[in-house]
């Protein structure tokens, strides 16, 4: 896990993850709507039939219980939406930000003098165009 | 009045003309049995000259006719499948880049040139396979370019080794290496091996489909791919009777049988066809090492249409689709692209070895002449295997996307009412029908004597038939409220992941030393040398330094003392 871990996980949001991925894996091996449904349900009926359990010791056993079985059965091929992070469609195209271009070497940028000037100047009007409209912006505190 | 012609439609003017002008010379050579050799000196310098050779025989000339075709269509087909591309320029560019690069390697009968070429491939299809800029595509173009500078290294080990002989044309030596050359010619096969993915290079070819589909169409099915059948189909002479001809032809009936295993369990489309080129291209080369060049060539050029065919259709359909590569996504197509799943049909079944069809000829000869060949019983149970698994896969992919229920989301617009992108497929569909045929007329105008028994001889159509029908009913029981699937999980895991050949290419083969490199790092770079080599260097130097600067500061003392000492020493020794 590369990111820091701000705030706790509570016992209810790992269940609740449980049974999306366990969904999503059941969605990979049932490719017919009306199976996935099906299997779906008795997925839902066996997340249930623990809901009342109030012995935190045992909830928690269930839930590393269900951990293991799903990743025993994983798809190896899992579907992916294709724009979504993991598909195949995914960031295909990346477009530059347009500050990049502020960044350019002043070599790169004399390669296209006209362009830059013309940049700069809109440069300056967009800023006076926001200092008019909204005002000019507070100095920093510090 | 100005004309605008968009780039894609001047290529396709320009490659249809070059393969019509190329097949008609290639047609030409096939009757005069005339190679012409153009030799081009570039450099002459003290009697050493450097010659550019270019080889222009029948099987060059049609070759290059075909890989003109191909691209044509390609690129008549990208003006409307990267039509919305922000770089489709660029995209233009690289693809010419690659005929051209294809084209040297066709045409070199010289190992330094072919290498040219060969490398040029290389590059270019790095350059297409990571054309999309995610993760995806970034590292399956890395594992593509390594995988294929494994081959271009054993070329130049090959080039080393040939430079003792003062040529590198082996369009002559060839004939003449004995088993004294097994080394180069084990560089060779390496090499091919590398190019034509074979066990245990094939991981790159599934994964280069994060290219473009039309990329997909031309490089990775009918040209870049067979290269390595072509380098293996030149030296051909030089393979009959070697050791080498037994090794290949193992490994290339594995990959063929591994090959058709994976893509009965794979779920992207452009996976499954990339699997079934892998098959075909053990289908190559196993005839070859069996030492019929000319029918992996055949087979090589028929396999060429339809499986260009075939990613075709499926670009129009992953477009249609919005993007989805998966066949759990798609279904029932026929009735909304009755055009498309037209083609794809004729390319299926072309692809089976259905009779009449352009891989009919091809194959079918293929597999009867390897019958009647002197091999041992596993590579014939894996040859017939492995024909079943082609056909059980083509209806597999058949039931899933083409048949059934339609299965993405409700709100959806498919249709195949592009006429640029079908228009082009039209050629190859043709090509599909008739290739086989015509090409079988052309190249082997006395019959290949074929003699077999009644059971050999209906083999290979019992084989068809039983693996069409295990591929459909398998499939259609498979669509089922108790998956049979997961009670065999982890042999399915391992045939759905190409016998885990993409770990084992990747993370297997780096993580060593990779992890040998974090320790050195963290021990050695960053450790001792740290302490031993440029902290210690630098406390060392600034102490010795320290002293230095003080007797040069305290110089008038310092004389004085050493003049004392001088005195001392001379009072010593006068006495």
């Amino acid at each position: 896990m590369s990111h820091i871990v701000t705030r706790v996980t509570t016992h209810s949001r790992k269940v609740c993850s449980l049974y999306k991925r366990s969904l999503r894996n059941l969605e990979a091996w049932y490719d017919r709507r009306y199976m996935y449904r099906y299997r779906a349900v008795l997925l839902r009926a066996r997340f249930d039939e623990n809901k009342d359990v109030k012995d935190m010791r045992v909830a928690q056993q269930l839930l590393d219980e269900g951990e293991k079985e799903l990743f025993s059965l994983i798809h190896y091929q899992p579907r992916q939406f294709a724009y979504s992070p993991g598909g195949v469609a995914h960031g295909r195209e990346v477009v530059p930000p347009d500050w990049v271009l502020d960044y350019w070497h002043p070599m790169e940028k004399a390669a296209y003098p006209e362009y830059f000037a013309r940049r700069e100047q809109r440069k300056k009007e967009y800023i006076e165009w926001w200092e008019k409209t909204y005002g000019k912006p507070a100095e920093p505190a510090h | 009045m100005i004309w605008k012609i968009s780039m894609n439609e001047i290529s396709m003017l320009g490659l249809f003309l070059g393969s019509l002008i190329t097949g008609s010379l290639a047609l030409l050579k096939i009757k005069s049995g005339v190679m012409d050799v153009v030799e081009w000196e570039l450099f002459s310098l003290m009697g050493s000259s450097i010659v550019f050779t270019l080889v222009l025989d029948w099987i060059s000339l049609l070759f290059m006719s075909f890989v003109f075709v191909i691209s044509g269509s390609v690129l008549s087909y990208s003006g409307s499948y990267m039509a919305g591309d922000k770089t489709f320029n660029r995209f233009m560019y690289l693809v010419l880049a690659f005929v051209l690069s294809m084209s040297f390697m066709v045409l070199s009968p010289n190992l330094i040139s072919i290498l040219l070429g060969w490398d040029g491939l290389g590059l270019v299809s790095y350059a297409l396979v990571i054309y999309y800029q995610n993760e995806k595509s970034a590292n399956a173009g890395m594992l593509t370019i390594l995988s294929n500078r494994v081959g271009d290294v054993a070329i130049l080990l090959g080039i080393g080794l040939m430079s003792s002989l003062g040529s590198w044309n082996f369009l002559f030596y060839s004939y003449y290496m004995d088993e004294s050359w097994m080394l180069l010619k084990i560089f060779l096969m390496i090499s091919a091996m590398t190019k034509s993915a074979q066990i245990p290079f094939s991981a790159w070819l599934p994964a280069a489909m994060a290219a473009p589909t039309p990329v997909s169409a031309l490089v990775h099915s009918s040209t870049l791919v067979t290269a390595g059948v072509y380098l293996m189909i030149r030296f051909s002479a030089a393979l009959e009777g070697s050791m080498i001809q037994s090794f290949l032809l193992v490994i290339s009936c594995l990959t063929m049988f591994m090959a058709g295993l994976g893509a009965n369990f794979e779920y992207d489309l452009k996976k499954i066809i990339a699997l079934s080129t892998l098959s075909q291209l053990g289908v190559m080369l196993s005839i070859l090492s069996l030492g019929f060049s000319d029918l992996a060539f055949f087979h090589l050029l028929s396999h060429a249409l339809f499986k260009a065919l075939l990613f075709m259709c499926a670009g129009i359909i992953i477009h249609s689709v919005g993007g989805y590569q998966d066949i759990r996504f798609m279904g029932n197509l026929v009735k909304f692209m009755p055009l498309t799943v037209s083609y794809m049909t004729i390319a299926n079944l072309a692809l089976c070895g259905f009779p009449f069809m352009a891989g009919f000829y091809s194959k079918d000869m293929i597999l009867e002449v390897a019958f009647m060949s002197w091999i041992n019983f596993i590579a014939l149970l894996l040859y017939v295997m492995a024909t079943g698994l082609t056909v059980m896969y083509t209806f597999r992919l058949i039931f899933f996307s083409l048949t059934g229920e339609y299965n993405l989301g409700s709100l959806s617009n498919l249709s195949d009412e592009d006429f640029l992108m079908t228009n082009s497929m039209s050629i190859l569909g043709l090509g599909a029908i008739l290739g086989g045929s015509v090409l079988s007329w052309m190249l082997f105008p006395e019959c290949y004597m074929i003699c077999l028994s009644g059971v050999m001889k209906m083999m290979v159509l019992m084989v068809s038939i039983l693996g069409g029908l295990m591929g459909y009913i398998l499939n259609f029981m498979s669509v089922n409220y108790l998956l049979k699937s997961i009670y065999n999980y982890k042999s399915v895991v391992m045939m759905g992941s190409m016998w885990f050949m993409p770990l084992l290419s990747t993370l297997k083969l780096s993580e060593k030393s990779l992890n040998m490199g974090f320790q050195m790092e963290k021990v050695a770079d960053k450790g001792w040398f740290e302490f031993y080599g440029g902290q210690g260097l630098y406390y060392l130097f600034s102490q010795v330094f320290f002293i230095l600067n003080s007797l040069q500061l305290n110089s008038i003392k310092v004389f004085m003392k050493m003049s004392m000492v001088m005195i001392i020493i001379f009072m010593i020794l006068s006495m």
